[in-house]
């Protein structure tokens, strides 16, 4: 925390001006120190006459000021970050003046390039939240906790799935890669760059192998306890993470960990014992109620005798009496439950301004609500600060974490399994000693066993060269090992036991050296100058065997086994890789009296990955900034505490060369004459003209605080272009290769983002804090390659849900391409009849429409249904995404504390697929299988001829092969996925000191809170967050649980 | 800075990206190696040598002792494509030929995509490679190139032509008469910067040469002599020079009819052989058992075992073979080295031309080690002499002495006369001498031979010929991703 430092005679001569001016008054010399509430001096703190006055001098770097004038006068101390004060000069040469930290927005330190700045000073977009806000409720994810705090950062958590992430999004769309199919299609994750304790790491490390990936799937973030976190801060536009280059495209996310920070060495522990519920379960109708409901069904809809003879070809329907079909099993209760679980943490800190120190040690336990799920955290963090001097500077961390996942039956994050098991004939006997279904099995009785061990040293140093220039340079590692193994009962897999063991390892070294510089000329101009260098490497290598069929349940292992049962294994595809970076940036800011500030930066980037004709990508960035409250004519103004109008612009410019997509790949393919084949593959056309993704961002922004900060607002604006993404056009066949790489596509986001905080009540027992937040973002595809004339379709012909993605210029980019569903047909008279025919309207098989069917639009007019009766319809991403807070707190000197704390989140105006009923109502499909049925009173659906309903008859089993009334490429089951959930409430008491004193305690708080308590939405579907990327229902993944928790904060 | 490039030069020692390839001439050779053998890939797929080139003239019949899956001879030999397709799908009554793949055009253009990368690397340089080197590999991806190009002609007439490398645009199918034009254009200037031998016996006929380029370049023509016939005499002229230049040249030489010299030049790398896909047992090269034409007109004691091999597959029919060579007809070693029971219209019919190198004993189900010829030296003098004689006039004597060349071989009295007559006595010459070689239905298509029933056991109508019946279906995925691309429309269009 560096300011100017600075003496200047002319003071003298301006205070002598002024003490002229005063009349009758004695000239004394006050003196003293200014500290932090902890004793530590502070430098660069602004001394000023009167409240608002001129400026008399500051403080040196030893915290020491000195100051003639008056007797009388009132001074007032100012300092960025810190709770000014005031008081009267009196002649004291041994003043000691406390400045209290304060949580203004605008006085608070941002970083900007690793380095720390005055957010008065910056003026790219960002925000930042303290760590207490995300403290109180367990969580294995940070970033889940982030949810609805920050305008303008979309988090989905839109899986329950213990150790999992969900999805990440600052300022929408910036990707149309999608992968998958059907429920499990998403997009390519744009996750934002993380920046954990000044070391950028990737967060979409764990995921990049797609959802059902191999090894253990731990996302990094998923080791960081909160308990430790001291802030998070949000970069939102260009200016913000220009400098933090290509892997910033995505937008900035920095993380600190807390500090050693207290002079008496104190030990503060954190306790919480919470409860995971799943959510309310798929009502299904069991026993006696399932078969006579199948009976019913096809008795009503029997076409044939032979659809009558087949009941009694089935024992299921027929043989009631044989006990192995006389149960009422409830299948979904043996896969999911509820768990009780803890986490613990511990921190020690300690140490003065020569030396402080603090270590962290956190565990965390999670059992996952599906059976045989389930994380584990063991975490520490080391951290010591030494400053022998007030040149040098010396730190030290050392963060050793341990995850540990059970995945179950190894699906990973999907778990499909689950779901489709749970949808078994309530008629058939639960697993038992004897009977068990191998999807039982598998699901609960497989062993899987998944770890992911980081260990990350840092040091840094720094020496100040001359005052304000400054040379640091920091150094850090981090290796990472994930291993998986799987064992797979015999009963599970086919009478067979199988193994499978993963192992991969992850390396990287990172180095940053930086320079960087301040100065005032004359009182009036400040420049600061940041200049730093980045170096990474990165090895990464996964492999993994599976062999199967081993000799039985009860030998795991060691095996040796021949080639042949040994199934698969060796260096996993995508596995190694070696990467290497290099980065050059540097950043300049001046600023005129602190009123107008110009920022610039420029950053290169060099990647191995990049391909050797463009090896560095260039990332400029420009912003300028008003503190239209420095001026003099609002100075004054007492109510208003900030004003602020920023702008910026900046690029960020993503490389999408590979080698292989620049230069092809070539494999041993094929003999010839005694000569071994090397040909291309041609899996993909090499592309030497792919251009790099670029982002450019134009932001506007306006900060304000008026009395006393008690209303702040902060307004952006923003119009984001991602220029040339990578697009994968599949080809035709005469080109012999299967897609092109390339990058003609391009995207636009615009959008507002505001944040509001009221602060009716900051002094006396009472105080509260609401807060409102929101982001409106609209995403339009501005460019497809030019070929497709404007409109791509990604048709999804391999799988049952046909749910196809149009990509048409000048809409949203995200848009479902469906038959459009207009009703059902009432009569059969409903049904259109093609006037040249004689027909009615009719599939392309040939069958003709009747009552009880879905109207799907004609709208070609042809009266058969067919490709051409698609259309463009909803939007899968959220317009509108924010959250709200509330914060009360009661302060009593005798009863002690009082606090509630609320968060809410919400999401607005997005289109998502309702798969869950779609797949509820296919379930009555064959009444003759051994799949459960599910009670439909509640469905509006066509019973009898005359019926208006907005389902389709779903009892008429006959139907669904030959006009299949649920398919899933209907917009029947778009539905507005708006929701407004309630994230946390948390009820906290803290007993006074005198109370626990006693015990030798320092700090005592107890509290409970809840996770994930309720969601409202006109969604008819289980949970309208449960959904994928694409904005379809994955309620058949994994749940996400309700979560209840009693803690305690304990200082010794 | 350039320390900085050098950190940020990583060799991916996983895989081997382009950047790392063609750097040297082994590196080329293997790429010509995957070219060949992706090119004949198509042709072990399925009984495509059989199916384009000799069923479809509707001689070929499935021996009474054939099982019904041999009934595809019949959808073949007339013209009932559809059913062709339809049939061979998985599942289908005669799934195990898989002729559907024959519609499906990729493979020709993932060799083309290769060779046209391969000669841009040529032309940018790659390290090691002399001059004579550069040439002779540019000459032979070019050869390779217009090789598919003429292939994917003749079976599906108008196709999607281009050069550049890495290429990514959408096009129509182009006619096809201007591609061949595009493809005589392209092979032309490299004819002669290619050796006729590269002092490798192991690569003479395996590997092109300027035998193989000439040879190409006569098929072309004389299909492009037909289908542009404004231009046919330039094309005639040219092929006559061909033809001589190969004559001329003196490295080709059709061996003596025994049976031990036969066997040679069926085994293949021989000086009879302008280009063929070599392949052989030593090399562990396995072929589709489908892929050879020979598969089907072989019986014990060619074909093992015994007690199932009893009888060929399938005949040319007897109809067709006193045709060509009439009972009590002039002399011809033909006849008896290359048949056995050639009259047969059943299983005892073989087609002894592809009988030598079995190696095969016992109960080994094997069929002979044959190479597969693509153009043959006595094809290309039978070309030569077809357009000498189209030329008339003067050059008639000249047509009837390259024919007597191919006649002197087969120890056949020499032909002498003239007119229309020697034009047809060199197409039966052609059906004599090439009978299994795969060029029967084209010279029927491109002579319009097809379109008289003398010639054929299954003529079309001129409006089927011009409707271009004599195409096979384009399978549909070759719509996929381009607007551009119309099928076939015989095909489609309910014929």
């Amino acid at each position: 925390m560096q300011f100017k430092i600075f003496y200047n005679s002319c003071m003298l001569l301006v205070l002598c001006m002024f003490l002229s001016t005063a009349v009758f008054a004695q000239t004394v010399i006050m003196s003293g120190k200014v500290t932090d509430n902890k004793g530590r001096p502070l430098a660069g703190v602004t001394v000023r006459f009167g409240k608002s006055g001129k400026e008399a001098t500051s403080t040196n770097s030893s915290g020491a000021f000195s100051i003639t004038t008056m007797a009388g006068t009132s001074v007032a101390f100012r300092l960025i970050g810190y709770d000014g004060t005031s008081m009267t000069v009196r002649a004291d040469r041994n003043v000691v003046v406390h400045l209290k930290e304060i949580d203004n927005q605008m006085d608070e330190v941002v970083v900007r390039g690793y380095v720390k700045r005055p957010r008065e000073t910056t003026t790219g977009s960002s925000t930042k939240i303290s760590g207490k806000e995300i403290q109180d409720i367990p969580s294995a994810n940070v970033e889940n906790l982030l949810q609805g705090k920050v305008a303008g950062l979309n988090i989905q958590v839109n899986t329950g799935a213990p150790g999992f992430r969900g999805s990440t999004q600052i300022r929408g769309l910036s990707t149309i890669s999608v992968t998958g199919s059907g429920d499990q299609s998403f997009l390519t994750p744009t996750s934002p760059l993380y920046v954990i304790d000044g070391v950028p790491m990737d967060a979409d490390r764990a995921n990049e192998l797609g959802l059902s990936q191999q090894g253990p799937g731990i996302s990094p973030l998923s080791l960081i306890p909160p308990e430790d976190i001291e802030s998070i801060e949000v970069l939102k536009d260009a200016q913000a993470t220009s400098l933090y280059g290509s892997l910033a495209a995505y937008g900035v996310i920095i993380i600190n960990t807390k500090r050693g920070n207290s002079e008496v060495p104190r030990v503060r522990y954190t306790g919480n014992f919470f409860l995971k519920t799943p959510p309310q379960l798929r009502p299904t109708l069991g026993g006696n109620l399932e078969r006579r409901l199948k009976l019913l069904q096809i008795y009503g809809n029997a076409l044939s005798q032979e659809d009558l003879d087949r009941i009694s070809q089935t024992p299921m329907l027929s043989d009631s009496l044989n006990a192995y079909y006389n149960n009422s099993t409830n299948w979904q209760d043996l896969f999911y439950a509820t768990t009780y679980n803890q986490t613990h943490n511990v921190a020690i800190d300690g140490g003065n301004q020569k030396l402080n120190y603090k270590a962290n040690l956190n565990y965390y336990n999670e059992n996952g609500i599906i059976k045989n799920t389930g994380f584990d955290r063991y975490m520490a963090n080391m951290r010591f600060e030494y400053y022998p001097n007030e040149k040098f500077k010396f730190t030290a961390q050392v963060n050793a974490s341990l995850g540990s996942k059970s995945k179950g039956n190894g699906l990973g994050i999907l778990q499909s399994g689950v779901a489709k098991n749970g949808m078994t004939s309530t008629l058939l006997p639960g697993p038992s000693f004897y009977l068990a279904s191998s999807g039982y099995n598998s699901a609960l009785k497989t062993r899987n066993d998944n770890s992911s061990k980081s260990i990350k040293p840092f040091i840094e140093a720094s020496y100040e060269i001359i005052p304000g220039l400054r040379a640091t340079t920091t150094m850090s590692y981090e290796s990472t090992s994930d291993n998986e193994n799987t064992f797979t009962p015999a009963a599970a897999n086919g009478q067979f036991a199988q193994v499978y063991a993963y192992y991969g390892r992850y390396n990287s070294l990172y180095n940053r050296n930086s320079i960087n510089y301040s100065h005032t000329f004359k009182e009036k101009h400040t420049v600061f100058f940041n200049l730093f260098n980045e170096i990474r490497t990165l090895d990464k290598q996964a492999n993994a065997t599976l062999q199967a069929r081993t000799p039985n349940d009860q030998f795991e292992g060691p095996l040796g086994f021949d080639g042949y049962f040994s199934k698969g294994g060796g260096l996993l595809r995508r596995g190694f890789g070696k990467e290497r970076g290099l980065s050059f940036a540097i950043a300049g800011t001046y600023d005129y009296m602190k009123k107008y500030v110009v920022d610039l930066s420029y950053r290169m980037d060099g990647s191995s990955q990049n391909g050797f004709g463009n090896l560095y990508t260039k990332n400029p960035a420009v912003g300028f900034r008003w503190n239209a409250y420095h001026e003099n004519f609002l100075r004054d103004v007492d109510w208003i505490n900030l004003l602020s109008i920023r702008t910026s612009w900046g690029v960020n410019v993503m490389p999408n060369s590979t080698l292989e997509r620049v230069y092809g790949k070539y494999d041993i393919a094929g003999s010839y004459n005694d000569k071994i084949g090397i040909g291309i593959n041609y899996e993909q056309i090499p592309n030497p003209d792919l251009k790099p993704t670029t982002t450019s961002q134009v932001n506007l922004g306006l900060d304000l605080a008026f009395f006393q900060n008690r209303f702040e607002l902060t307004y952006d604006t923003y119009y984001k272009k991602v220029n040339n993404i990578l697009f994968e056009e599949l080809l035709s066949s005469s080109l012999g290769f299967e897609k092109v790489n390339s990058n003609s596509a391009a995207i636009a986001n615009y959008g507002h983002e505001l944040s509001v905080m009221l602060r009716p009540w900051t002094e006396g027992r009472f105080t509260m804090s609401i807060g409102a937040n929101g982001a409106y973002n609209r995403d339009v595809l501005l460019k497809l390659p030019e070929h497709y004339g404007g409109q791509f379709v990604r048709w999804e012909n391999i799988d049952r849900y046909k749910q196809h993605v149009v990509f048409r210029v000048g809409t949203s980019t995200m848009s479902n391409y469906m038959l459009l569903n207009r009703g059902v047909y009432s009569t059969d008279a409903d049904v259109p009849v093609d006037p040249a025919t004689g027909r009615r309207y009719r599939m392309a098989n040939g069958t003709e429409f009747q009552a009880g069917d879905p109207i799907f639009a004609d709208l070609d007019g042809n009266y058969i249904l067919d490709e051409n009766d698609y259309a463009r319809t909803g939007n899968s991403q959220p317009l509108i995404t924010g959250g709200l807070q509330l914060n009360f707190n009661y302060n009593h000197e005798t009863l002690g504390t009082f606090g509630l704390n609320l968060y809410a989140s919400y999401t607005a105006k997005r289109t998502i697929l309702n798969n869950a009923l779609a797949e509820r109502l296919q379930l009555m499909n064959d009444p003759y299988g051994d799949r459960a049925v599910v009670p439909l009173d509640d469905v509006n659906m066509w019973l009898k001829p005359g019926d208006i309903a907005k389902y389709p008859y779903a009892y008429d089993f006959k139907r669904y092969s030959s006009i299949d009334p649920f398919r899933m490429d209907q917009d029947l089951w778009a539905e507005d996925g708006s929701y407004f959930k309630l994230n946390s409430v948390t009820l906290s008491y803290m007993f006074t000191k005198n109370a626990i004193r006693r015990y030798g305690l320092e700090r005592l708080r107890v509290y409970i809170s809840a996770d994930n308590i309720t969601t409202l939405s006109k969604y008819s579907g289980p949970n309208p967050e449960n959904v994928s990327t694409m904005g379809r229902d994955a309620s058949g993944g994994y749940p996400v649980p309700r979560q209840y928790n009693v803690g305690v904060n304990i200082d010794f | 800075m350039m320390g900085c490039k050098k950190f940020l030069t990583v060799e991916p020692i996983d895989r081997l990206t382009g950047n790392n390839f063609y750097q040297s001439k082994e590196d080329v050779e293997a790429n010509i190696a995957r070219i060949y053998s992706q090119f004949f890939e198509k042709l072990n797929e399925s009984w495509v040598m059989g199916a384009i080139g000799e069923a479809r003239s509707g001689e070929i019949f499935p021996s009474p002792t054939s099982g019904t899956d041999r009934m595809i001879l019949r959808d073949l030999g007339t013209n009932s494509m559809n059913a062709v397709y339809n049939n061979t799908l998985g599942g289908g009554r005669s799934q195990g030929y898989a002729m559907y793949k024959v519609s499906i055009w990729d493979t020709y253009y993932k060799v083309i995509q290769s060779c046209n990368i391969l000669i841009s690397k040529l032309e940018e340089g790659i390290p090691g490679l002399s001059a004579a080197d550069k040439d002779r590999y540019k000459a032979e991806a070019t050869f390779m190139r217009c090789l598919s190009y003429f292939w994917m002609v003749r079976l599906y007439g108008d196709v999607v032509y281009y050069t550049d490398a890495y290429f990514a645009k959408q096009l129509p199918r182009e006619d096809m008469v201007s591609v061949i034009s595009k493809c005589i254009a392209d092979l032309e200037p490299v004819k002669d910067i290619m050796p006729w031998t590269f002092g490798d016996a192991s690569q003479r006929g395996a590997r092109a040469s300027r035998g193989s380029i000439i040879a190409l370049l006569m098929h072309m023509k004389m299909w492009n002599a037909n289908f542009d016939s404004g231009n046919s005499m330039k094309y005639y002229e040219s092929v006559a020079s061909l033809g001589k230049e190969l004559r001329v040249s003196g490295v080709h030489r059709l061996y003596r009819l025994t049976p031990e010299e036969w066997a040679k030049v069926s085994k293949g790398r021989t000086e009879e052989s302008l280009f063929e896909f070599y392949r052989t047992i030593n090399y562990n090269d396995l072929n589709n058992a489908y892929a050879p034409l020979w598969d089907h007109f072989l019986r014990w004691p060619y074909k093992f075992p015994r007690y199932n091999q009893q009888f060929s597959i399938a005949y040319y029919s007897s109809i067709f073979m006193y045709r060509i060579y009439p009972l009590n007809g002039s002399a011809d070693k033909r006849k008896e080295l290359w048949y056995e029971d050639m009259y047969a219209n059943d299983g005892l019919f073989v087609l002894k031309k592809f009988a030598a190198n079995v190696f095969a004993s016992g109960n080994e189900d094997s069929n002979p080690d044959n190479t597969f010829m693509i153009f043959r030296y006595a094809d290309a003098l039978l070309l030569e002499a077809e357009a000498l004689a189209n030329l008339g006039g003067a050059r008639e004597a000249e047509a009837v002495s390259v024919l007597n060349i191919v006649r002197d071989r087969a120890e056949a009295p020499r032909y002498a006369g003239g007119g229309a007559d020697l034009k047809n006595f060199i197409f039966e010459e052609r059906c004599r001498e090439l009978i299994g070689e795969g060029v029967r239905y084209f010279d029927l298509i491109r002579t319009r031979r097809i379109l008289n029933p003398q010639w054929t056991m299954n003529p079309m109508t001129i409006d089927q010929y011009n409707r271009r019946a004599w195409t096979w279906p384009l399978d549909a995925s070759a719509k996929n991703f381009n607007s551009k691309i119309v099928l076939n429309d015989y095909w489609t269009g309910g014929n």
